[in-house]
């Protein structure tokens, strides 16, 4: 076989399984107006019979449908009777990282070759190409903060991405000058890494070796930012010297340092997180408990020190000893509390497809249903440093959002389109992207349509 | 306005907490919609009464009239006990550490013997997380290791403090559970011991079968010649409780149910039913959609999900939320089974599955069926529980929305007439 061909077949391997098949977005350039939807801009009141006006990826206008003016070249997209919310931004998520199926070939979450590896970055390990990034688009999610794992006490620097695109490069979110921002930075205490290293009798054995590892890290953190200063005040006066060596790892840690990079804490029990909260006195960084199953024992702690909780909602305790106080009212008494509150999939532990079912349960749990909303969204924004860009519909942030066929927590309402940078990323019309909310796009030529309509 | 239980009288509310042993009065519960998943269909107010933990009398607010001792609850929703078809509950326990996992007996792939009676735990915690979301009844069964997995019994998820296993049961053997697919295969691959295929699974339960048939055989011709000549005669064989047990599902005593999720191991299953002659369950049935006229066909009953299943390993890659739904369409009786978690969540909860099978597709009016009175007639307890009708066991659910929305609550759960779970005073753990 000569040589382009087979270039040419595997690019068309690679593509076949992944954008290639997206339906054809609409022009960037091109002003829609998505008109007569119920729209919850989250960073205000619901606006019944509104309009959201988008072009260049970003969001013009939103009000209601008689007061937004819409220009002449406009797209109309009429969408009585349904509902527009923003695009959701899951706070924790692995997709991508182990790709979908979940074999050996795929999974590449945490190097648990050593327990401290700052060095790692999400970005090597992403897969563009993994189902489970449609599957999170089709269901609603915009924006990821996908995480190394939680078997390391330090497992990685994370990426925040949109979830479209061919490349990692072009999934990263950018900064000024078009530079892709830092992402986060991946701690765990408790169980999993004691797991991962103890049953080969290596450190972190105990509880107290995960917060000593961590605590070096950040001394290590400390020692080179002192050597670097050193070295730069020794060139300003002239002094003869040597540039310290660069560690990859703790390069990242100075950005943490620097509250430039924030510390996502994989958490579970009170005192886990009382150890989090420790350290973080410690070091002055920024951190955010993920996950904090029992982060409502210690509500008015977290609210006191404006610690926020990006929360998981599971379908029931239990697995692990740090989940079994696992308890619905945990985001509905943090909320009450006052304490900043996100939710998240941690997908493939809970379904990115369910992601609003999460925010239905916490609202079972007492959560106020715009809490919830904004638990998914603005919230998830924040505890990102994204929320001047994401997380609610108003103008000038981008123009990421979601199409329902009813309000948000019902639990017969489909997400009918997802739209992110102003392009259409999914479409329920569509019978190949529908496998992808439904489940079944592996078997797509043989999938009974029509039998659901 | 949002209605809550009320209990007429103090003296009555302590008789109604969970575990009272005095007598109990009359209880009725008024409903503005009313559920029976029987012959009296759905109620608008309507009203259950109970006494000495069954139920006496359903019909409509107006043509009931309520003692004047009843302790009176009251909610917008009322339904029947919930019934999950198949789960490792009771035996694989929430801190899923190996103290407490009994669900599956890894020291060899044939496992008939094995009774869940004998490790089903009436304290696991997960029983009582399940009785909250409105689960009162569960198929429990041996997990999916071992290509023969065991005998599952139907339990109640609550009985009175004090209980032994035998008050919280309901029937057992109900099934005799086999497993097809990745799990056996993997479980012995390890150890170089068969089965490391989906041939060797096949091979090893159509051996077991046959040679049960055997077994059976020399049975009744012992028996045949004991009857005839005295005593004397053939020899029956040596007693093997295996073969025991493989006899009940032979002659069609108890289901077999086998656990299986791509379309190939389902036609496996179908084939080895119709091969020994086995009244057939199919558990989760991931694929099943893609051939539910054979299943429909062959009159055997899915016990789905979880929908919820993760999309993720190769035999869940094509899990779909309309699977009930398709199958439903052709034919099939549908029910739903929180089956086995090996991680987190450790459980599921089959109200949370009928929801989203109910939202794609499937439909609330098939949903509740497939909770209530259609899995206790496939389970085989349509005489105690599965409906609000007089005689059966007082287990309702009452609910302040629709059932099946995510932000509706269960506020009370009534089991034999005992309030088993109430809102207002949780007990989960």
């Amino acid at each position: 076989m000569s040589r382009p061909l087979v270039a040419i077949l595997a690019a068309a391997a690679i593509v076949g399984f992944g954008p290639a098949l997206q339906p054809a977005p609409a022009r960037a350039d091109e002003a829609v107006a998505f008109v007569g939807a119920t729209v919850y801009p989250v960073s205000s009141d619901p606006i019944p019979d509104g309009a959201v006006l988008i072009r260049d990826g970003r969001i013009l206008a939103v009000g209601p449908r008689d007061q937004v003016e819409l220009p002449e070249d406009v797209r109309v997209h009429e969408l009585g009777g349904r509902v527009i919310i923003p695009g959701l931004v899951d706070t924790h998520s692995h997709i991508a990282l182990s790709g979908r199926p979940l074999v050996a070939a795929n999974r590449g979450t945490t190097e648990a070759t050593d327990p401290v590896t700052p060095e790692m970055r999400a970005i090597d390990g992403i897969w563009p190409g993994d189902p489970a990034i449609r599957m999170a688009v089709a269901g609603g999610v915009t924006t990821a903060n996908i995480m190394p794992g939680s078997g390391n006490v330090v497992s990685g620097q994370t990426a925040y991405l949109k979830l479209r695109g061919s490349s990692v490069d072009e999934m990263l979110i950018k900064g000024a000058g078009g530079r892709p921002l830092p992402g986060g930075m991946k701690m765990a205490n408790g169980e999993n890494p004691k797991r991962s290293y103890g049953s080969r009798k290596k450190a972190p054995m105990t509880r107290m070796a995960i917060a000593e590892l961590e605590r070096q890290l950040f001394v290590d953190a400390l020692e080179y930012r002192a050597k670097q200063e050193r070295y730069l005040d020794q060139i300003a006066r002239g002094d003869e010297t040597s540039r310290p060596a660069v560690d990859l790892g703790l390069a990242p840690m100075l950005e943490v340092l620097e509250g430039r990079r924030i510390v996502h804490h994989h958490t579970h029990r009170a005192d886990d997180i009382r150890t989090v909260l420790r350290i973080q006195q410690e070091f002055g960084h920024r951190v955010v408990i993920q996950h904090g199953t029992e982060a409502y024992k210690l509500a008015d702690e977290l609210a006191r020190r404006g610690v926020p909780v990006s929360a998981i909602v599971l379908d029931a305790p239990g697995g692990k000893h740090e989940a079994i106080e696992l308890d619905y009212r945990g985001p509905a008494i943090l909320e009450r509390a006052g304490v900043s509150v996100a939710l998240h999939t941690d997908d493939y532990i809970t379904d990115s497809r369910l992601f609003l079912r999460s925010g239905g349960l916490a609202i079972r749990g007492g959560m106020s249903e715009a809490g919830a909303l904004r638990a998914l969204t603005l919230t998830g924004a924040e505890m990102l440093d994204l929320a001047d860009r994401l997380g609610s519909l108003e103008p000038g942030k981008d123009a990421d959002l979601v199409v329902l066929s009813g309000e948000p927590f019902a639990v017969r309402t489909h997400v009918l389109e997802t739209w992110i940078d102003g392009e259409k990323q999914f479409d329920r019309s569509d019978p190949e992207a529908r496998l992808y909310q439904t489940g079944g796009f592996q078997v797509s030529d043989r999938y009974p349509r029509g039998v659901v309509p | 306005m949002r209605f809550v239980a009320c209990a007429l009288g103090a003296g009555l509310v302590l008789l109604a907490l969970p575990g009272s042993a005095v007598a109990q009065p009359p209880i009725a519960i008024e409903a503005e919609t009313l559920y029976t998943s029987g012959p009296q269909g759905t109620l608008s107010n309507g009203v259950v009464l109970v006494r000495d933990g069954r139920i006496s009398l359903v019909g409509p607010a107006a043509e009931v009239e309520i003692p004047d001792d009843a302790l009176v609850y009251r909610a917008k929703v009322v339904t029947p006990g919930l019934i999950d078809a198949q789960s490792t509950v009771g035996l694989s326990g929430l801190y899923n550490v190996p103290a407490d996992q009994d669900h599956d007996e890894k020291s060899g792939p044939l496992q008939a013997g094995l009774r869940v009676i004998d490790g089903f735990n009436p304290e696991e915690p997960l029983l009582r997380w399940l009785l909250a979301h409105g689960v009162t009844a569960v198929q429990v069964s041996p997990g999916e290791a071992n290509p023969v997995a065991g005998q599952a019994g139907v339990f109640k998820t609550w009985a009175p403090p004090g209980s032994g296993v035998s008050e919280f049961e309901l029937r057992f053997p109900s099934a005799l559970v086999f497993n097809l697919g990745e799990t056996p295969k993997s479980t012995y691959a390890e150890a170089r011991r068969a089965p490391t295929t989906r041939m060797g699974t096949a091979a090893l339960i159509r051996g077991a079968l046959t040679e049960a048939g055997e077994y059976m055989g020399k049975r009744s011709a012992a028996s045949r010649a004991g009857s005839k000549r005295g005593g004397e005669g053939a020899q029956p064989p040596e007693r093997s409780l295996a073969n025991d047990a493989f006899a009940l599902v032979l002659t069609r005593e108890i289901p077999a149910l086998f656990v299986a999720r791509r379309e190939d191991d389902l036609e496996t299953a179908l084939r080895l039913g119709e091969e020994f002659g086995l009244e057939l369950q199919l558990a989760d049935a991931t694929e099943g959609y893609l051939l539910a006229d054979r299943i429909a066909r062959a009159g055997v009953p899915v016990l789905a999900g979880p929908v919820m299943e993760r999309v993720g390993r190769l035999e869940t890659m094509n899990a779909s939320f309309e699977n009930a739904a398709i199958l439903a369409a052709a034919g099939v009786p549908v029910l739903f089974r929180s089956g086995f978690e090996s991680y987190v969540p450790k459980v599921r909860v089959v109200l949370f599955e009928a929801a989203i099978a109910a939202a794609n597709g499937f439909g609330f009016d098939e949903a509740l069926d497939a909770l209530t009175s259609r899995a206790a007639r496939v389970l085989g307890v349509g005489d105690r529980i599965g409906s609000l009708e007089p005689g059966k066991d007082a287990d309702l659910v009452l609910f302040d929305g629709d059932p099946f929305e995510y932000r509706s609550r269960v506020e009370h759960v009534l089991v034999g007439g005992e309030l088993a779970y109430s809102h207002e005073r949780p007990r989960t753990r």
